[in-house]
């Protein structure tokens, strides 16, 4: 039997939650293990109650799961909400200092400050750094590394600090050697390349910047923030220009002005900020600028659940704007994906000169998944430009059998670049002849036939053959997969079939995928069905069944087998 | 000098005696006088009957949507410093649906030209009244007249260190040649306000209005651009007396240079190599 271990920390935002659960689950990576981590936090600076989940195993991991096998709580709420979560055999390790009560006949090691760390000033951070060494000397796996870790991300705050942590977390490893170790890693071998643990907004931004990202705005907001952070960390660095505008207003049209200019430009938000930037979608669509915008998904409408999960703005995202006009939507379902995906995305909005959309959401952007290097192939994403001379004459709209002109940036020739917002004319300048809003209207739309032609990004699980068939996109492919196996490992035979790339909607692949089908679970989070209505109104064919969950939490295997049953 | 012909755009469609006629002119003559060459100018416009500017020029062009043209322009700046970069645009444009933008635009101090187009109306969609129209005004949305008194951006310009403010009057090309190249020469962001009549649907502010109120900033014996209170008392003033001339300067670093990322060039065409075995060590 694999391994497969749930620690769930929990605490008030403020109490470290999130600085110990990185150096742990790395720690784990290191030592060979695969982890999933997953983030659970409300929208507030400080109390309220925040969790992560890590799910740890010695086989590859599809995503996270229910139920908790070693907690650890750094308050008394924690335990209230989490204990019976507890699976048999489980054990709790809680702040002593903040726990007063722990239910009778739960094994439990308190943690406090007298114990771990005798005579110092430490405080709270030694309970969660002695908690983090706990958890490796239940599971057998040595503590220097973690150790060091911990020392290093306070070695800001002083050596004194940096030391205390150091010692906290070996005393924790040593006080947990007196508990019983149901679950060993101490067979595990550290992989030959290091792995990668990466939160699938991290992997977008590395993806971002090997497609040759130049320039990004943005303002603030929750999910899509973890993105803009992850750039900024990095843009002095590999030469990015970042700029935080006034609006999510000006974040697009800025964007939409880096580019026409000749940047690599980006930018991205989350619900009502999407709503904002809508009019100028059809902006870089009409001035047939390219450009890449992140959509991070959150439940609505209005402002929702910040800090929670859903697929509510597929419909949205696929038709905002005014009147028609082309478009990629995209939508990863793993860090690797991402990473393919923002490299894919920002070669079709070169090629096609048109805004590609990334779909993600707060799941896909914080939970963190271990990835191997190989899962990261580079790529060049040159540019598309028409630079031979044109004596001056240029027309930056010239109709074209593929609706794709010739493109060429100010300032590097005489040919002027005119781009207008109104219909125009091929120079670019505006129009009322309407047999030439016509040739124009057709010619971008135009963009989409050959563009169709690209979308293949369909993963398929489980047995071919199999009636039973769940369909999902974006960030469900984990969740949905595990399910298949579970159901697999109980003798029923079921598929899934994945959509990483919804429009242009790839109807042949998608057809041929789903031949033989004689149940179509559409699964997906959102109450309405926006995949399922999205696959009748291109392919005719109708969804039998739904698995939907808008609660604001992502889905796990064991949500989707329950929402199965009765159904397979 | 390069010859102003080297400007001439498409046919107007601009109202016969309209103050965006000899605003063009003037802009190709200041153009000309500092040998701006069209490939390296764009201008950017929005929506209103002044963002029709660049159509009637020859340049480079990105005419885009209600408001947003600084942050277009500033867009343009980041990417390539290289360009000369001229905003045009009308009063119910910049003040009405990007006023957020123009706050924004006097703090960062990117390294362009503003120019509002002031007529005090709303034109294209047929005689609304504008941010700038003044307490009273009667139009079909305000039978009983407009119930508040105007914004004064110039005012606002200088109590937010915008680093250069001068306005001018379409009334009077001369002067509005030399504004527009002091302008253009400033280091920073350049915000000129043009009193432009609207001779269709405003009959109140009329280039008679206009002319017998604007007087040469230049010409007080207390002229102190550089001294913030003087100027934001004289950018206060309108009804009587209204100046034009240079009213603000303010050195101050640009947006462009906070950037090192720029110092290697422009971003435009730019392909950077980057070393995906780095990106990714970060991770494990």
């Amino acid at each position: 039997m694999p391994i497969d271990l749930n620690i769930l920390i929990g605490g008030a935002a403020g109490q470290g939650v999130h600085s110990i659960t990185t150096p742990l689950a790395r720690s784990l990576v290191r030592a060979g293990a695969r982890v999933v981590v997953v983030q659970d936090y409300q929208s507030r600076i400080r109390g309220g109650h925040i969790f992560n989940v890590l799910r740890v195993s010695d086989v590859p991991l599809a995503g996270p799961r229910e139920g908790v096998d070693l907690l650890v709580a750094l308050n008394q709420e924690t335990v209230a909400l989490h204990l019976p979560e507890l699976a048999p055999g489980g054990l709790l390790i809680y702040d002593a200092e903040q726990v007063q009560e722990v239910p009778p006949g739960v094994p439990a090691l308190g943690l406090s400050l007298e114990e771990l760390l005798p005579g110092t000033q430490a405080g709270e951070i030694a309970v969660n750094a002695g908690a983090s060494g706990a958890v490796l000397g239940l599971l057998e796996l040595p503590v220097a590394g973690l150790a060091e870790m911990l020392a290093e991300s306070f070695a800001a705050k002083g050596e004194e600090v940096a030391g205390w942590n150091r010692q906290a977390a070996t005393r924790g490893w040593e006080l947990a050697q007196k508990f019983p170790h149901a679950v060993s890693l101490a067979g595990l071998t550290p992989p030959p390349t290091p792995w990668l643990l990466m939160s699938g907004h991290e992997a977008v931004a590395v993806g971002a910047l090997m497609a040759g990202l130049t320039f990004i705005s943005g303002y603030p907001m929750t999910p899509w923030t973890s993105l803009f952070n992850a750039v900024a960390q990095r843009a002095l660095k590999y030469g990015v220009v970042l700029e935080q505008a006034e609006d999510e207003i000006c974040a697009i049209n800025m964007a939409i002005g880096a580019s026409y200019a000749g940047a690599r430009a980006m930018t991205g938000t989350s619900g009502g900020g999407f709503c904002l930037m809508t009019e100028a979608v059809g902006l870089a669509a009409m001035t047939e600028t390219p450009l890449v915008v992140v959509v991070a998904q959150r439940p609505g409408p209005s402002t929702g659940l910040p800090t929670r999960t859903s697929q509510g703005d597929l419909q949205f995202v696929l038709w905002a704007g005014q009147d028609d006009s082309p478009r990629a939507v995209l939508a990863p379902g793993s860090p690797a994906q991402g990473y393919a995906v923002a490299l894919k995305a920002f070669d079709l909005a070169e090629r096609y000169q048109i805004p590609v959309f990334i779909l993600t959401d707060q799941y896909f952007a914080d939970s963190q998944h271990t990835c191997r290097v190989e899962d990261f192939p580079a790529r060049r994403i040159p540019f598309a430009l028409e630079t031979e001379p044109a004596g001056g004459v240029y027309e930056r709209y010239a109709l074209t059998e593929s609706g794709i002109s010739p493109r060429r940036l100010p300032g590097f020739g005489p040919e002027l670049v005119v781009a207008d917002s109104d219909e125009h004319t091929p120079d670019g300048h505006l129009t009322e002849d309407l047999r030439v809003r016509v040739q124009m209207h057709e010619k971008r739309l135009r963009k989409l036939t050959a563009l169709a032609g690209e979308m293949r990004g369909l993963t398929t699980a489980g047995d071919p053959e199999a009636p039973v068939v769940l369909l999902c996109w974006g960030s469900s492919r984990g969740p949905v997969s595990e399910a298949v196996s579970r159901l697999a490992a109980q003798g029923v035979a079921a598929r899934m079939v994945h959509l990483s790339e919804l429009w242009p909607f790839p109807r042949e692949p998608v057809l041929s995928a789903l031949e033989g089908a004689k149940k179509l679970v559409v699964v997906e989070q959102n109450a309405s069905g926006q995949l399922m209505r999205l696959l009748r109104q291109e392919t005719g064919l109708v969804g039998t069944q739904a698995v939907r969950r808008y609660d604001g939490r992502p889905f796990t295997p064991e949500y989707i087998l329950r929402g199965l049953s009765g159904v397979v | 000098m390069l010859p102003p012909e080297l400007y001439a755009g498409i046919e107007s469609a601009w109202c016969p005696g309209c103050g965006n006629f000899p605003m063009l002119k003037a802009f190709k003559q200041a153009l000309a006088e500092l040998e701006i060459r069209p490939q390296d100018l764009v201008l950017v416009s929005a929506i209103g009957q002044s963002s029709k500017f660049p159509h009637y020029l020859k340049c480079n062009t990105f005419n885009g949507i209600h408001g947003r043209a600084l942050p277009v322009a500033t867009g343009i700046r980041l990417a390539n410093p290289t360009l000369k970069v001229v905003v045009t645009v009308g009063d119910g444009d910049q003040y009405g649906e990007g006023g957020n933008h123009l706050l924004a635009a006097f703090r960062r101090n990117p390294d362009l030209t503003l120019v509002v187009h002031n007529n005090q109306i709303y034109a294209l969609t047929k005689g609304q009244a504008s941010p700038t129209s003044d307490q009273g005004t009667k139009d079909l949305l305000h039978p009983q007249g407009v119930p508040y008194p105007p914004l004064h951006p110039l005012a606002l310009a200088v109590a937010q260190d915008c680093s250069w403010v001068g306005r001018s009057f379409a009334g009077m090309p001369q002067h509005l040649t030399e504004m527009y190249k002091k302008a253009l020469t400033h280091k920073g962001l350049a915000f000129l306000e043009v009193l432009q009549p609207c001779v269709t649907f405003n009959k109140v502010n009329t280039y008679e209005w206009y002319r017998k109120r604007v007087y040469e900033v230049e010409t007080r014996p207390d002229y102190a651009p550089e001294d913030e209170l003087w100027a934001y008392r004289v950018a206060k003033e309108w009804g009587e007396q209204i100046p034009i001339g240079v009213i603000f300067r303010k050195p101050r670093p640009i947006l462009e240079e906070s950037f090192p990322q720029l110092a290697a060039g422009p971003l435009a065409g730019r392909l950077p190599e980057r070393p995906l075995a780095e990106l990714l060590a970060e991770f494990s």
